[in-house]
């Protein structure tokens, strides 16, 4: 059907085409780039940073996305890993590939999956989430997640910057994780899994591409969680301070 | 005189000698033929100032009504002054202006932006 | 005087030459020192801006444009009225001009004053492809001078304009560095009281807006027919001679406030057109436009030209001085801008007396919900930080009531307003419109998308006009930005409440939070541009296409064609 249709532009326009010939030029379509949704990418690394734990832990740790689309749809790739320096091993290592669309004014939708391949078990999920600016000015990127076996979780991020300066600016985040159902295997107990809160203090060198920081990070485990780390012999509360720097291209 | 230029834009007069003007506005606004140095026509334009910011003169008209009212202070919005005449587009006074001494004199515009944008011409004295 | 006598001379011979004038240019990939940084560009006959381009009323012009880029390129004659097939639009007039390929324009000048060209293409326009057009009108002018300059002021900035366009998509407040800071808040709860200034930051970060988007773009250097402040262009005169300078806006993003400290200036032209004369201490140019004024330095002194962003994070400097390498003192930078509720008054869903209580689906700019039934009444306690800005009672009908933009003279003096330019000598009879379009002009700040009427120009259908009709134009501006808005082809009668007086112009800036009426007389055939002349709105899709249905009798075969089939496919 759609096929005999575009046949028949086609010789609609052919038939035209010689009367017309004089006025070619300004028959014109816009067939430029403007005319075109808007292509455009971006990569972003929120955290890249060495933490030196209170109980002599060295992480290297990023957090960093890149994205590429236009408005109305970008493909984003997520990747979050702390990496244990004096182990040579991945503590987390988080890649996920998702879709992009706009929902409202401020808030995206996203869907896609995600790859969890750390040192020990790894785990595919399905993702499903929010991202956008909420009313005073807070960062959010919430998802759900549901792993193979159907285990589900969800998991909370949220950033507030202050500005000292235009320059000097204090980040606060908050990261949080819920599970709703146990995940043994790799600790996740059902309930409050896990917070991961920070306050870097960054200056912004080189435009916003390169902002080096300090700052530190509370990372702490709860409930059921707290109790597998512990009867795995690690702790259930770090204290990190960091150096890194934020970095966009 | 056009907008915003008389023709001619020099004239030349003896010491003591009567001249008479007669003056058309050709153009499409109001516009004034003033005769007087240059410190007075700075003077004047302050009051001219004033009649736009009043209504007096709007682009190509006058108001009359408004220029016969009473400003208090015994002072009008006239525009009688015997060295000038205001005219709307198509009007034409006579002025006759006696040159006593040399000095610095031109026949200027003094409707806001006009003197400044050139509306003026130069008296020459032989 | 000596210029006045040529010309007249000139004049004499004139009408039994048949004027036709032959012009090259090419593109060239050029270096632009501004004194703070260099940068590789795009310019014209191996530099940026371009050549003055000089024409004569009546003249017939042919312009030989050789592009030497490895990329497609355009000029388009910024408010030149010319066959839209001669208009330097890809995709609307014509296809562009292909690299190593020689594409000649001809046209006939049918108008007089000072314009500009520039290019149409991606984004060669904030690179440096840019320059001036001066056309000396057959008869005299309405006002007089000794001496002339072009002063062409644009943004420039040490990014590429893929490389800004890219950034501002990605982080929209990339380039302001003008933001609130925790200073500003104590300064504020200092001024106006902690609870005031906490409830007015609160108000703006419910609605997630920045008082402090004023310019999308900072950053930049500004520059004066291509020379930064340090390197400090200057116009040389003598003492008493009368000066006529063109000021041209050739920036891709920045409004400039503009003053010669120590002098007055007539403004005589607005756009190309010649405007009664307004005396003015100081006025601001919007992107795209162009005023000529007259200035009468009678001291044997420098004079600073002196150019503030409208957002006060850059500047542009000039001199104006009897001779070479002298300066005047140039001026400090005022406090920045702020938004005020007023300049957002003009958003959607906005119900101001209920702030808090707001719901933010209703927010999306795309719903169609109107400016009415808005309550401006219980605003005055929300901000009184920003209120102050209209010191004095300073008003203009061109911004919004209380209006942090609202523009004020350095030296307390005049500040030029849209209200004051009255056309010399009208070029239309004054008509009843036959129509009304409305054009509300909207965006997400947050997204970094700039539409009409909710609609990128990528999604949108052109706007179709009828030859010989007039149409009025409402732009109702939903957004907390600025935009001048230029229509190609034809005139833009811009309605200040003078009637047959209204000044035409090509580009007419809606401020935030207001609306401004502009009618066209429909006497060009064909498709033409109609866009916002910040660069990175245009291109994030704030731009339409219209076209002419009908035309003359003569033409009206061909253009019925183009009716039918110029439209987007």
């Amino acid at each position: 059907m759609s096929c005999i249709r575009s046949i028949v532009a086609v010789s609609f326009l052919a038939s035209i085409g010689v009367s017309t010939a004089v006025t070619a030029q300004e028959m014109i379509s816009d067939t430029t780039a403007r005319k075109q949704p808007l292509t455009t990418w971006g990569v972003q690394f929120e955290e890249f940073e060495y933490r030196y734990s209170d109980d002599d832990e060295e992480l290297g740790v990023w957090n960093a996305d890149a994205f590429y689309g236009t408005d109305d749809f970008k493909v984003r790739l997520l990747t979050t890993g702390e990496y244990e320096i004096e182990e040579q091993a991945y503590e987390t290592l988080e890649n996920q590939l998702v879709g992009q669309i706009p929902i409202s004014k401020f808030f995206d939708a996203k869907a896609g999956v995600r790859f969890d391949t750390p040192e020990g078990p790894d785990r595919t999920y399905a993702v499903l989430g929010v991202a956008g600016l909420a009313p005073q000015w807070f960062e959010i990127d919430a998802n759900l997640y549901v792993s193979k076996d159907g285990d589900t979780s969800a998991e909370l991020d949220a950033e507030y910057e202050l500005l000292f300066t235009n320059y000097w600016i204090l980040a606060a985040t908050l990261d949080a994780s819920v599970a709703f159902s146990e995940d043994e295997e790799i600790g996740v107990g059902k309930g409050l899994v896990s917070t991961e809160t920070g306050l870097r203090l960054s200056y912004d060198l080189i435009d916003r591409a390169f902002s080096p920081y300090v700052g530190v990070v509370h990372e702490r485990k709860y409930g059921d969680s707290a109790d597998l780390a512990e009867a795995d012999g690690g702790g259930t509360e770090d204290w990190f301070a960091v150096i890194g720097a934020r970095i966009a291209f | 005189m056009y907008d915003n230029y008389y023709e001619p834009e020099e004239i030349s007069v003896k010491p003591g000698e009567t001249v008479r003007f007669v003056v058309e506005n050709k153009g499409n606004l109001v516009h004034e033929f003033n005769v007087g140095t240059p410190d007075m026509h700075e003077a004047h334009q302050e009051e001219m100032m004033m009649m736009v910011e009043h209504g007096v003169i709007q682009g190509g008209k006058l108001n009359h009504d408004m220029m016969n009212m009473d400003m208090g202070n015994g002072h009008s919005m006239k525009h009688d002054d015997p060295n000038s005449v205001l005219l709307e587009p198509g009007q034409s006074k006579e002025v006759v202006w006696k040159f006593s001494d040399k000095g610095n004199i031109e026949f200027a515009c003094n409707v806001p932006g006009h003197y400044q944008a050139g509306m003026y011409g130069e008296v020459n004295f032989e | 005087m000596k210029p006045r006598f040529l010309t007249g001379l000139l004049s004499l011979l004139m009408p039994a030459m048949v004027l036709a004038g032959e012009y090259d240019l090419t593109v060239d990939r050029v270096k632009i020192d501004t004194g703070d940084f260099v940068k590789e560009g795009i310019g014209y006959n191996g530099a940026s801006p371009g050549p003055v381009m000089r024409f004569k009323e009546g003249e017939n012009v042919r312009i030989n444009v050789t592009n030497n880029l490895d990329e497609m390129t355009s000029i388009h004659w910024h408010g030149l009225i010319l066959p839209f097939n001669q208009d330097g639009v890809p995709g609307i007039s014509f296809p562009g001009i292909k690299p190593g390929e020689t594409f000649t324009y001809e046209f006939p000048i049918q108008q007089a004053g000072t314009y500009w060209f520039h290019s149409h293409s991606g984004f060669q326009e904030p690179d440096g492809a840019y320059g001036a057009i001066v056309i000396e009108p057959e008869k005299r002018e309405p006002f007089r001078y000794d001496r002339e300059y072009v002063v062409q002021l644009t943004d420039k900035h040490p990014h590429s304009g893929d490389r800004i366009m890219r950034n501002l998509k990605m982080i929209p407040d990339y380039y302001n560095r003008e933001q609130q800071t925790v200073g500003e808040f104590f300064s504020d709860a200092s001024k106006n009281g902690l609870m005031n200034t906490i409830r007015d930051r609160m108000a703006w970060g419910d609605m997630r807006m920045m008082k402090a988007d004023v310019e999308d773009l900072q950053g930049f250097t500004g520059l004066i027919n291509g020379k930064g402040p340090e390197q400090n262009w200057t116009g040389l005169f003598e003492p008493g001679e009368r000066i006529r300078l063109r000021f041209i806006n050739s920036s891709a993003m920045t409004y400039f406030d503009i003053r010669i400290t120590g002098l007055d200036m007539t403004v005589v032209q607005a756009d190309g057109n010649n405007v009664q004369p307004v005396n003015v201490d100081e006025f601001r140019i919007g992107v795209a436009e162009s005023y000529d004024v007259i200035v009468h330095p009678k001291d044997e002194q420098a004079y600073t030209i002196f150019a503030e962003s409208m957002g006060r994070s850059g500047y542009a400097r000039a001199t104006l001085a009897p001779e070479e390498g002298m300066e005047a003192a140039v001026p400090q930078l005022r406090d920045p801008a702020r938004l005020t509720m007023a300049d957002m008054s003009g958003m959607p869903g906005m119900d101001h007396g209920n702030m808090a209580g707001m719901d933010h689906g209703d927010m999306d700019m795309n719903s169609s919900e109107g400016m009415s039934g808005m309550d401006h009444s219980n605003m005055e306690g929300m901000d009184h930080g920003s209120m102050a800005m209209g010191k004095g009672g300073q008003s203009d009908p061109f911004y919004a009531k209380g209006s942090g933009l609202v523009p004020t003279a350095a030296n307390g003096g005049k500040f030029l307003s849209y209200a004051d330019l009255k056309a010399q000598d009208p070029l239309y009879e004054d008509r009843e419109p036959t129509r009304e379009i409305e054009l509300r002009l909207t965006g997400n700040m947050e997204r970094y998308t700039w539409s009409i009427n909710g609609v990128k120009y990528e999604d949108a259908d052109p706007i179709r006009l009828k030859y010989g009709e007039r149409v009025r134009f409402k732009f109702v501006n939903e957004t907390m930005m600025t935009h001048p808005m230029h229509l190609h082809g034809m005139w833009s009668i811009l309605d200040v409440g003078a009637d047959q007086w209204n000044p035409i112009k090509h580009t007419v800036s809606v401020q935030p939070g207001t609306t401004v009426y502009m009618e066209t007389e429909v006497d060009e055939p064909g498709q033409w541009a109609f866009h916002c002349h910040l660069s990175y709105h245009a291109a994030a899709g704030m731009f339409r296409k219209v076209i002419v249905e009908g035309g003359p009798e003569s033409t009206q075969a061909k253009t019925d064609v183009i009716a039918k089939d110029g439209g987007e496919v």
